[in-house]
């Protein structure tokens, strides 16, 4: 019976953290996407706007991470410890790229040369993508971790399947970040967007493509789960999700509806996030580490529920409140500050 | 150097860094926020639109440096796992679950809001305008709270046993309500307060000094009197108890920060040294100007009160460092007394009505006073965090695990690579930082703004 509880309890706080990284993805990604965008800019009136687009909403984005890290060294302190360890040197690039990308925002404002700033700004939202993509890629691929062994190597996220989903993360950001200019804009630079994003749907589709043959092709758990009668029905459901969302995606774009766009982005998101999550369950670092393993004990996930769990709904309240008071398009005139 | 050669020693020397460098920016968070909304509520109440006008203008310097405080923030919360890996597998969790909470409650109320109160002037109700900046008072001032739980517990760990090297809670209540708690988390806010208040008052006397707006920043002047007033004795007062409870719980600690080797013998009052150079190899010190009996009193209240010297703790038990843990204790002290005669030199003045626009421009060695203690309150703090955090070691968790054993494995190269790219960005941060600032405070508040209606 106690068994069953800290397994619940377990499973529950995996599908937390996974919702934190899940919202921390879809807010962040486009941010860095618009970000990456920053780079195939070169008006200064535009970039003015695609920064104020996000003025009012970075630093809420970012928080996500905060929480997520918190969150992960509370309810799973061995996979916060282990993968950190491992995942030293890109963690590391991530951090500076989100250093310099965070105080672009106001240094950029003030400086009299600001084309430092913008090409600060659009490559270390460049960097940080990848980055995050590479760690990501190199937790899937196991980090050289052993059940027996926990340290593996710091350069062992460094593989080419890693590069190939750090190219699929930064392209998915992109897609995200030119969705968001298409309902935050209007005029040359919206269509700009439109443009952007059909191209980045594409290569979208065309890398996660490869990821997943890949994946099923080095990783034989993955494989294995694939080829289980019941887990490989989901992880076709979602994988044909994924593919319908790129469809109704390209209809968007091509009908110009804007919060569309930016709906069905994040579900080729949410359905290939699902897929990876189901198709390493219950490992939390494949296939050494798995959630259970790593959970802290009932007690502290109960406290951690109480004091964390029962909060998200309030911060998605206010979050979504920040959001609604920013609606609507960007205008470069607008007395604030 | 061989010391610069060990890892561990490295990631040490990235922590302090990073930690010591993230901590300028929330001292003025939070105590300028709680500001900001002091002028916002003067202005919805009194419908004076020179408070509406400095709640603008000081935001501005809020949101600069508010950037920084969480960019540098970041990297903190991820060395744990990155850096100090057998660390974060032993205490996840109380101590993950901690910052958890600390993210949850504080940081994404904080982050929740703060776009409302910068941009959204002009799009909410003056009423939700003032929630939100009050939202991102409180969620900052709760990171203080939280984030000095955690370190607290580091220093007086309570509430938990170890199971298997882990750290497995038995109550929550004695681990969140440690020895330390009370007196890190007051003594941490109120040098926020105190900071940001000699802040704002350094840069009011500045612009008075100027003869620039006179009459305008007289009002953020003595604003930040009328705090000073109040936040600097309660400081004095909170560090002096923080002083005799260390002396309680963290002996080691608090012989280190007066160089006491040998404890005093029973009937004889241990003598204070006033100054000194430690000699840790003969585990006495080469000189000292010392004054009797008056560690006895300070520590304990007591003429020949019993305090214990370093000298009774294995040398591997001893802090390190004892000359940097000493000194920056006095400056830490001497500053909190400058900042007490400075209050009370402009009170005096204030009381004798010298502080109106006519008569203050002749107060010019004060308004100087005021404009050189602008960077005090940021060294005082940086000085008492190293006293918190030297004066711990060789403990990481004060007894319970050494710091040595709670570091990641990693290669040299490595943590050498990124301590040095810490160095180099925050270094150009600061220094940016100072310039943008300085392009603020140049350039003045806008005198022309117009608020919006204040229904």
């Amino acid at each position: 019976m106690d068994n069953e509880i800290h397994s619940l309890l377990a499973n529950i706080w995996f599908l937390i953290i996974g919702l934190m990284l899940f919202l921390y993805v879809i807010l962040d990604g486009f941010d860095l996407g618009v970000g990456i965008l920053f780079l195939f800019t070169k008006d200064e009136k535009q970039r003015a706007i695609m920064m104020k687009s996000l003025e009012s909403i970075w630093d809420a984005n970012e928080t996500w991470l905060v929480l997520l890290g918190g969150s992960l060294f509370g309810a799973f302190p061995l996979v916060f410890a282990i993968m950190l360890q491992a995942l030293y040197i890109p963690v590391m690039v991530m951090l500076f790229a989100l250093i310099f990308r965070g105080v672009a925002f106001e240094f950029r404002h003030y400086a009299r040369n600001k084309a430092p700033w913008n090409l600060a700004f659009g490559c270390s939202s460049l960097l940080a993508s990848l980055a995050q993509g590479i760690a990501f890629g190199g937790l899937i691929s196991g980090l050289g971790i052993t059940e027996s062994n926990y340290q593996g190597n710091v350069w062992e996220w460094f593989t080419p399947f890693s590069a190939l989903v750090a190219l699929g993360v930064t392209t998915g950001y992109t897609l995200l970040g030119a969705a968001y200019l298409i309902i935050k804009t209007e005029g040359a630079i919206q269509r700009k967007s439109i443009v952007q994003a059909y191209i980045a749907a594409i290569l979208e589709i065309i890398l996660m493509i490869m990821i997943v043959i890949l994946a099923s092709r080095f990783n034989p758990y993955f494989a294995a789960r694939w080829a289980d009668k019941e887990t490989g029905n989901y992880l076709d459901l979602f994988v044909i999700l994924a593919v319908f969302a790129f469809i109704m995606l390209m209809w968007a774009l091509r009908r110009g509806f804007e919060l569309r766009t930016f709906f069905w982005s994040v579900i080729i998101f949410l359905a290939s996030f699902t897929a990876v999550t189901i198709g390493y369950y219950p490992y939390m670092i494949p296939v050494s580490i798995t959630l259970i393993h790593a959970a802290s004990s009932s007690k502290t996930l109960i406290f951690m529920l109480a004091g964390i769990g029962l909060l998200i709904p309030v911060m998605l309240v206010y979050s979504g409140y920040q959001y609604l008071v920013f609606r609507g398009k960007v205008h470069l005139d607008e007395h604030t500050n | 150097m061989t010391i610069l050669q060990d890892p561990v020693f490295l990631s040490r020397l990235q922590f302090a860094v990073t930690a010591m460098f993230h901590i300028l920016w929330p001292l003025t968070t939070v105590g300028l926020s709680l500001i900001l909304v002091v002028f916002e509520g003067l202005w919805l109440k009194t419908g004076d639109v020179d408070h509406y006008r400095h709640a603008r203008f000081w935001a501005k310097l809020f949101v600069l440096n508010f950037s920084v405080g969480v960019i540098s923030g970041l990297p903190l919360e991820f060395e744990f796992g990155t850096n100090w890996s057998r660390f974060s597998m032993m205490t996840g969790e109380f101590f993950g679950n901690i910052l958890g909470y600390e993210g949850a409650m504080a940081f994404m109320l904080e982050a929740g809001f703060l776009g409302i109160m910068l941009f959204g002037w002009l799009r909410v109700p003056p009423a939700i305008h003032l929630l939100a900046t009050g939202m991102v008072t409180l969620g900052a001032s709760l990171s203080v709270f939280w984030i000095l739980v955690a370190n607290s517990w580091m220093q007086t760990p309570a509430g938990i046993h170890l199971e298997n090297n882990k750290v497995v809670v038995d109550s929550y209540f004695e681990a969140i309500f440690n020895k330390n708690m009370p007196w890190g988390v007051l003594h941490t806010w109120f040098a926020c307060l105190t900071t940001s208040l000699f802040v704002i008052g350094g840069l009011s006397a500045w612009y008075i000094l100027k003869n620039r707006n006179t009459d305008f920043f007289l009002k953020s002047f003595k604003l930040a009197l009328i705090g000073a007033i109040f936040v600097v004795p309660i400081q004095i007062y909170l560090g002096d108890a923080s002083g005799r409870h260390v002396f309680v719980n963290q002996p080691a600690k608090g012989a280190a920060i007066e160089a006491h080797w040998t404890t005093n013998q029973e009937g004889k009052g241990a003598e204070w040294n006033l100054l000194m150079w430690p000699n840790e190899n003969d585990q006495k010190n080469d000189w000292a100007i010392t004054l009797p009996n008056v560690l006895s009193v300070l520590a304990t209240g007591d003429l020949h009160g019993q305090v214990k010297g370093l000298t009774l703790f294995p040398q591997a038990d001893q802090p390190p460092a004892i000359a940097l843990i000493f000194y920056s204790f006095r400056i830490m002290v001497v500053i909190g007394m400058a900042f007490l005669g400075l209050m009370l030199w402009t009170l005096l003045a204030w009381l004798r009505g010298q502080l109106t626009p006519a008569s203050i421009g002749k107060h010019r060695l004060l308004l100087y006073a005021w404009i050189a203690s602008i960077p005090l309150g940021y060294l005082a703090t940086e000085c008492g965090w190293i006293v918190r955090e030297v004066g711990r070691q060789p403990w990481v968790i004060y007894g319970l695990l050494r710091t040595r054993d709670a570091a990641s494995t990693l290669p040299l190269s490595v943590v050498a690579t990124s301590l040095v790219a810490f160095v180099v960005i925050y270094s150009s941060l600061f220094i940016l930082f100072l310039m943008f600032a300085a392009r603020i405070i140049s350039k003045g508040p806008d005198l022309s703004l117009a608020p919006p209606s204040r229904r």
